[in-house]
């Protein structure tokens, strides 16, 4: 969750907003401003072709994570399990997120559904969704109408 | 992927290995990989203290836990797992790659020789147990 943001974007401020976010971060400034954090936090790309889906879920086993689509939206399904042998009144610092979680992402284009893949490795899961070949555009006559 | 992790200890300052390795031969050329501060849990146990730390997307060869004096610092090199894609565009980007970097002070209480880790999905498990609890030793007093 970032913390300190100028109001424009331009290359030569973001390294050092990086910077300065993980120096809050570490400095737990962030820890009481935060509104509840998304888990998993997901990024998607697009080369054109499919997107590529990738989710940051550390510590679910792939027993736990389920993928489904349907009628253009994903579903990403899992379940973090809380560190063995520690109670709730044991932590001295608890940052991260346990239990069920669950997120949908509605997919932008059509998707060839049949042809995707997941794929999970140290802690990534990596979905790729072909898109289904646009038909080339179709020109339809106009024709004049009775009057 | 289980995969016991190495600890070296330095004797020199530490340096979290960020840019002092050998393996950074391709990297001049990719822009500047930015750091990023791992979340983590610490808990405590009968044994000691436990911690967790979320590293996804690093593997055991880009780990470095190092521990020296009394500090614990572990650095995570992100492999980047995407195959080269062409005309890529991010749709939508929720979460930054880099490295992580995060460090610890250990208490007097931690017994450094015994620090095991485990890495695991993504999740480095650090097991930091107490020292054993010396008893009282009577000391024999001789006269001449």
């Amino acid at each position: 969750m970032p913390v300190f943001r100028w109001g424009q974007h331009w290359n030569p401020l973001r390294d050092l907003e990086r910077e300065v976010d993980r120096l809050l971060q570490g400095m737990n400034l962030a820890l009481q401003v935060r509104s509840p954090r998304r888990f998993p936090l997901i990024n998607l790309l697009d080369d054109g072709e499919r997107y590529v889906l990738t989710a940051e879920v550390p510590g679910v086993e792939l027993a736990d994570l389920e993928v489904t689509a349907a009628d253009g939206v994903l579903t990403l399904k899992g379940l973090r399990k809380a560190p063995p042998e520690a109670r709730d009144d044991s932590f001295r610092r608890q940052e991260r997120f346990q239990g069920a979680w669950q997120r949908k992402l509605q997919l932008p284009d059509r998707i060839d559904e049949d042809a995707m893949k997941a794929e999970y490795a140290l802690g990534i899961l990596k979905v790729t969704l072909p898109k289904i070949a646009g038909s080339a555009a179709r020109s339809i006559p106009v024709m004049e109408g009775p009057s | 992927m289980n995969d016991n992790t190495h600890i070296t200890r330095t004797q020199s300052p530490a340096r979290p290995a960020a840019n002092d390795g050998n393996d950074g031969e391709q990297d001049a050329a990719d822009a500047p990989r930015i750091l990023l501060n791992p979340s983590i849990d610490i808990y405590e146990t009968a044994e000691g203290l436990v911690l967790y730390a979320d590293l996804p997307g690093v593997n055991s060869e880009g780990l470095d836990l190092q521990v020296q004096d009394n500090r614990l610092a572990l650095f995570g090199r992100v492999e980047n797992t995407m195959e080269p894609m062409e005309a890529v565009e991010a749709v939508h980007q929720e979460y930054q790659i880099g490295d992580y970097l995060r460090s610890f002070i250990l208490s007097d209480e931690v017994d450094h020789e015994q620090i095991s880790a485990r890495l695991n999905n993504g999740v480095l498990r650090i097991e930091l147990p107490r020292t054993a609890r010396t008893e009282p030793r009577r000391i024999e007093i001789s006269t001449d």
